[in-house]
């Protein structure tokens, strides 16, 4: 049992995480260069856990979780998830952007450039063509384009077993991203800004909003390494841990997003400002993979 | 990463359980202190004697020496098997015996540390008192230097179990004049001393298990301040980072127990059809998952590191917050029941009441989030 991350983990994160910040800056969250997925497929992230002979790393669940949440906190673009999951289970090698089937319509999410989509139906997970000639908006999460296509568009299930557990898995690793990120800008705002002569974190009614956003970021990654490294092993209750990590890291991120806007003040209101983006971030990734009362519930656990 | 277990690992487990499932004793601990104070002291002579007291501690003081994870193992599976709560070698056996590895004379160690292990001796922490709470470094209870003793004279309040204890790990003024966290001396002191009052204190569950005690002219020999006279801040400091960090691994396989009988009970009422108690349950589950993995992730950085990460006040305050949670759920389901509640009974209700404890002892819930703010983020010291 050992649920730090090992040296080459630990490695691998200072390099991704040298990389985000030059290359995916918050500041430009909304207006990414036009070449960024490129680089992201030059660096290897979007096929962490694909098998090496379809040109991936090879690499476990767990590495691919801590380097997710890395990627998350820096609000990389949405389909990284998509694209590690139809990479690791598919042969399909490309972009993949994510579907999401609601009342009257399918939103296809970060899909431009994609000819495939990865989606939910029936509880299977699937791919799921792209139409040509869409229109392009964006989401509430303003990183993400948005369209609309008409409902059930033909998709083909995806086999491997593990693929909507890994699906909420790397949705769990972003999800904590953004509350870690909500965390770190809340902590940094409340250093810096003064009222009453004082650094506003002097303050408990401060400090303990930031350290409770800073609690529920460490229960949500604790449990997220423990659900990784139970897939990896494929125990029988790797889905219920799977599903615990997703649970803790979104609610972490809704809860850590909203103090983040309320820690900012005036400015954590203002569009303009950043504070609003994990927040819009955290309401987008509770509809992916998203967990539901009986799935925590149901499962009998093994005694551990 | 990993959460895998080694085969000796796993074997090591398999003998605690054997062990537990047949020596755990089949009658129930009794509450009160004074009730229990037979019963702690037997159970903790049993342990010792089958080689389950101090498992990680030195081998020269009665330890076994063996890992921390061990450790946490035989903690696992005794809060699995209902073991007893430790009750009133909790002092001794959680934080003044490694608090006294960690700073006595080797004279200090050799007598008490076996004596503690055998539950021969049992301890009570002198560091709150009626005005120094939260504010540990503004206690007033005073020791004048007086040839080779220290001369005791103030009082302390919320001592556990000082009325059947017999050493405390008293914290003292022992530079006149001096203020905060400068002249503190942490002291063995002897609780059969002359000069000693205890007036027991009942608790709102009922129980009288902590005690205010009065030192009227105490004479304590200079030969048991630890750590050097004077330097009680600092050997306090381990005290409270040994008491707040090592109570949560029981109370993480406590907790999930709890919470998988709570999810039966909620079935078996229908009360689990209500969503909001649904999703409470469901979010307790996933919580009590967190936790273990928490610790799993604490003990790897003291294996790793040597010492425990700066999380270990986030882990004790997560710990006391959804312990509370489990309590307060377990009344919710048992309805009007609860109001038939009177002072004794060991029940769900004294549970939930006890808890209240868990946020106020050893640094309230306030104090934890100062110390995360301030220590974890890098804010400015509010005090
Ligand atoms: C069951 C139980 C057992 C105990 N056993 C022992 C024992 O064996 N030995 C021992 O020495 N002590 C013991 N204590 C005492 C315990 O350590 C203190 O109760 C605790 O540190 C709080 O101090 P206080 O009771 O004086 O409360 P106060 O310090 O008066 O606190 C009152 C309220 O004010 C808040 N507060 C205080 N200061 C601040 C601040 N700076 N910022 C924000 N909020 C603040 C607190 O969080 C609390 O909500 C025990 C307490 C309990 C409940």
């Amino acid at each position: 049992m050992d649920l730090t991350p090992s040296a080459e983990q630990e490695a691998f994160l200072t390099a991704t995480s040298d990389w985000c910040r030059d290359a995916m800056p918050i500041e430009a969250a909304r207006a990414r260069p036009a070449n960024l997925w490129q680089q992201l497929e030059a660096m290897g992230l979007t096929g962490i856990s694909a098998p090496e002979a379809q040109g991936g790393m090879g690499l476990e669940f767990g590495t691919e979780a801590l380097v997710f949440a890395e990627l998350g906190r820096h609000l990389a673009p949405i389909a990284l998830i998509s694209t590690a999951v139809v990479r690791h289970s598919t042969d399909h090698a490309a972009k993949a952007g994510l579907t999401l089937a609601g009342a009257g319509a399918v939103r296809l999410l970060d899909a431009r450039d994609a000819g495939i989509a990865l989606g939910v139906r029936d509880g299977r997970v699937a791919t799921f063509d792209v139409p040509a000639g869409l229109t392009w908006g964006v989401a509430i999460d303003q990183t993400v384009p948005l369209a609309r296509v008409a409902p059930s568009p033909d998709g083909s299930d995806i086999s491997a077993p593990r693929a909507a557990l890994h699906l909420q898995l790397l949705a769990a690793a972003f999800a904590l991203g953004a509350a870690d990120l909500a965390r770190d800008m809340a902590a940094d705002y409340a250093k810096v800004r003064e009222q009453f002569d004082r650094p506003i974190g002097w303050f408990q009614a401060i400090k303990h909003i930031c350290a409770d956003m800073a609690v529920r970021c460490a229960v949500a990654r604790s449990q997220l390494y423990y659900a990784a490294c139970a897939l990896d092993a494929g125990t029988g209750d790797a889905a219920f841990h799977v599903a615990a990590a997703k649970r803790l890291a979104d609610r972490a991120a809704l809860d850590n997003g909203r103090a983040n806007i309320q820690v900012h003040g005036g400015i954590g209101m203002t569009d303009e400002a950043y504070a609003h983006l994990p927040l819009k971030r955290a309401h987008l990734l509770g509809f992916i993979a998203p967990v539901s009362s009986s799935d925590l519930l149901t499962p009998e656990l093994e005694p551990a | 990463m990993e959460i895998g277990f080694s085969s000796e690992e796993r074997q090591f487990r398999e003998q605690c359980r054997d062990w537990l499932h047949a020596n755990v004793p089949a009658e129930r601990r009794p509450m009160d202190a004074i009730d229990a104070i037979d019963f702690d002291k037997a159970w903790q002579r049993t342990l010792f004697d089958a080689g389950w007291a101090g498992i990680n501690w030195p081998v020269d003081y009665g330890g076994r020496g063996l890992s921390i994870v061990q450790q946490v193992i035989w903690l696992e599976e005794y809060a699995r098997a209902h073991a007893p709560w430790i009750g009133a070698n909790f002092v001794g056996v959680n934080h003044g015996g490694p608090t006294l590895i960690a700073n006595a004379t080797d004279e200090q160690k050799a007598y008490h540390l076996p004596r503690i292990l055998k539950g021969e001796a049992i301890w009570c922490q002198g560091f709150s008192e009626p005005g120094a709470g939260s504010d540990l470094a503004g206690i007033r209870t005073t020791g004048r230097v007086e040839g080779d003793e220290l001369v005791v004279n103030g009082s302390k309040i919320w001592t556990s179990f000082a009325h059947v204890a017999d050493w405390q790990e008293l914290v003292i003024r022992t530079e006149p004049g001096s203020s905060r966290h400068k002249g503190l001396s942490w002291v063995i002191c002897d609780m059969h001393s002359p000069g000693i009052t205890i007036r027991p204190i009942r608790k709102i569950s009922g129980q009288t298990e902590f005690a205010q005690v009065f030192y009227d002219d105490v004479r304590i020999p200079l030969a048991n301040v630890v750590g050097g006279l004077g330097n009680g801040w600092r050997v306090s400091m381990s005290t409270l980072g040994f008491e707040r960090g090592t109570g949560f691994i029981a109370d993480q396989v406590k907790n999930a127990i709890e919470v998988e009988e709570l999810i039966g009970r909620a079935r078996a009422n229908g009360m689990i059809r209500d969503d909001r108690i649904a999703d409470d349950l469901a979010q307790m589950r996933a919580e009590v998952a967190a936790l273990r993995a928490m610790t799993y992730r604490n003990i790897s950085e003291v294996i790793r590191t040597g010492q425990p990460g700066p999380e270990s006040s986030v882990i004790r305050l997560f710990t006391s917050e959804l312990g509370q949670r489990i309590e307060r759920m377990a009344v919710t389901l048992m309805g009007e029941a609860m109001i038939d509640f009177a002072y004794g009974d060991d029940d769900a209700v004294a549970d939930y009441l006890r808890g209240f404890a868990a946020t106020i002892a050893g640094g309230t819930a306030q104090i934890q989030r100062d110390i995360i703010g301030e220590r974890l983020l890098g804010l400015p010291k509010s005090r």
